[in-house]
């Protein structure tokens, strides 16, 4: 049989249908729970933005508990952002980032507090920058900068200044080499604050 | 066992005249005479890429091994069904078939490593040094023979890759496995250079210097 002509052709068929099967099983099998990681994953990037307190060590499920309780979906009247309620009460708004980095797509949220100016946090979730200079976004000493920063009036509301420079109550440092993210990342935040901010105020202060 | 050292074509070298054990030699091979890096410089794009971080190589290293071990064996393992002319065909299959299985488990167990290691994954399946050792060796040796092959060509290929990171994210970041080392993570002027590509090149290159002289002054010693 191994002389024929056909065999190759049998064979190859044989082979590709029975390693494709497996394949297909197993992607199968974890497809739901690759759906859930990255429905998880933007969760987290809300909460983190926000101003709630999480136990340092929160599962995923209380997480994700955490999150149905206290958040609302985005909505038209929302800007599209987030809202984090306690009763009736809006306490803040997670307004999701996105664009261009150096590398890849960069997603992420800020939390803009009720009064429309104090920003509560910021978290990304989907970022491939370079890692141990770019990739610092996604890390605390970065990200904590942003607590309590106030969005400025104009069309700049917050600004990046080279390590060492004196801030200002909008500006936050950059990342020292890593020039390309940090400028993209400053301009994601921009962009997506200004038109995250018209849009909400353009319908009136009853921004629910 | 001397006809796997017949067959063994990639080796330039001639044979050590002293008779060791078939284990040993394949051992020896694949980490220090026949070495992935610095003795056939392959695999070098992950190399690389995915070293500023001990963590990211670590994993890739262990997904390199896997692959190639397995690889060898299973190509082994269907050597003598498989026929001559499509064998590439097969073996880039079997290649990819358990590269995307570890696809799959680092997506849905370990999804901040999958994304932190990007393409990178996927991009095994073209590395050299698996479809080097599953022609050169395993299409012609036993499956056992084959399966330690693909395993310490696999862990040759991870020491030195775990060398360039523990250099790159030390000097770079001064930090190992993402712990500040002290005296680099203070007082250290971290070189940025180290975490960026061209630290890669500096790095690798230097080692397989180091690596190249040891090994002519064996040659020496030897002849």
């Amino acid at each position: 049989m191994r002389e024929k002509p056909w065999f190759p052709v049998l064979y190859m068929f044989v082979i590709t249908a029975f390693f494709s099967s497996i394949l297909i099983g197993l992607s199968r099998f974890t497809r739901e729970r690759v759906e859930v990681n990255q429905q998880l994953a933007v969760e987290k990037a809300v909460l983190e933005a926000l101003p709630i307190e999480l136990p340092p060590e929160a599962s995923s499920l209380e997480l994700h508990q955490t999150f149905l309780e206290r958040i609302k979906d985005p909505s038209p009247a929302s800007g599209g952002a987030y809202v984090l309620i306690a009763g009736d009460k809006v306490v803040a708004y997670a307004v999701p980032l996105e664009g261009k980095g150096y590398w890849d797509t960069i997603k992420g949220f800020i939390g803009i507090d009720s009064d429309m100016g104090t920003v509560t946090g910021i978290s990304f979730y989907e970022q491939s920058e370079t890692p141990g200079l770019g990739a610092e976004i996604a890390q605390p000493p970065f990200r904590s900068q942003f607590v309590g920063k106030r969005m400025a009036q104009g069309n700049r509301p917050l600004g990046f200044l080279p390590v060492g420079s004196v801030l200002g109550e909008s500006e936050v440092h950059a990342i020292t080499g890593a020039t390309q993210t940090s400028t993209r990342v400053e301009r994601i935040i921009n962009e997506d604050l200004l038109s995250w901010r018209s849009g909400v105020l353009s319908r009136g202060d009853s921004a629910l | 066992m001397s006809a796997v050292a017949e067959r063994e074509p990639a080796s330039p070298r001639p044979r050590p005249r002293k008779r060791e054990s078939a284990l040993r030699k394949t051992m020896k091979e694949g980490l220090w005479d026949n070495n992935p890096i610095f003795r056939q410089v392959l695999g070098i794009c992950s190399a690389l890429a995915v070293t500023n971080l001990v963590l990211n190589t670590a994993v890739m290293c262990l997904a390199l091994t896997w692959t190639t071990a397995l690889s060898c064996l299973t190509v082994s393992l269907l050597r003598d069904w498989t026929p001559h002319r499509i064998r590439m065909m097969v073996q880039t299959l079997i290649i990819a078939f358990y590269v995307i299985l570890v696809d799959l488990a680092l997506k849905a167990y370990w999804p901040e490593m999958s994304r932190s290691l990007g393409p990178y994954v996927g991009l095994i399946i073209t590395n050299c040094i698996i479809m080097g050792r599953c022609e050169a060796f395993a299409r012609s040796n036993s499956p056992g023979m084959s399966f330690l092959d693909g395993l310490f060509s696999g862990l040759g290929y991870s020491f030195v890759l775990l060398m360039v990171a523990v250099l790159r994210e030390l000097l770079g970041m001064g930090s190992i496995l993402g712990v500040p080392v002290p005296y680099f993570s203070t007082a250290w002027d971290k070189w940025i250079i180290m975490v960026m590509p061209p630290g890669a090149f500096f790095t690798l290159a230097c080692l397989i210097w180091i690596f190249r002289s040891i090994r002519s002054g064996e040659e020496e010693k030897s002849a």
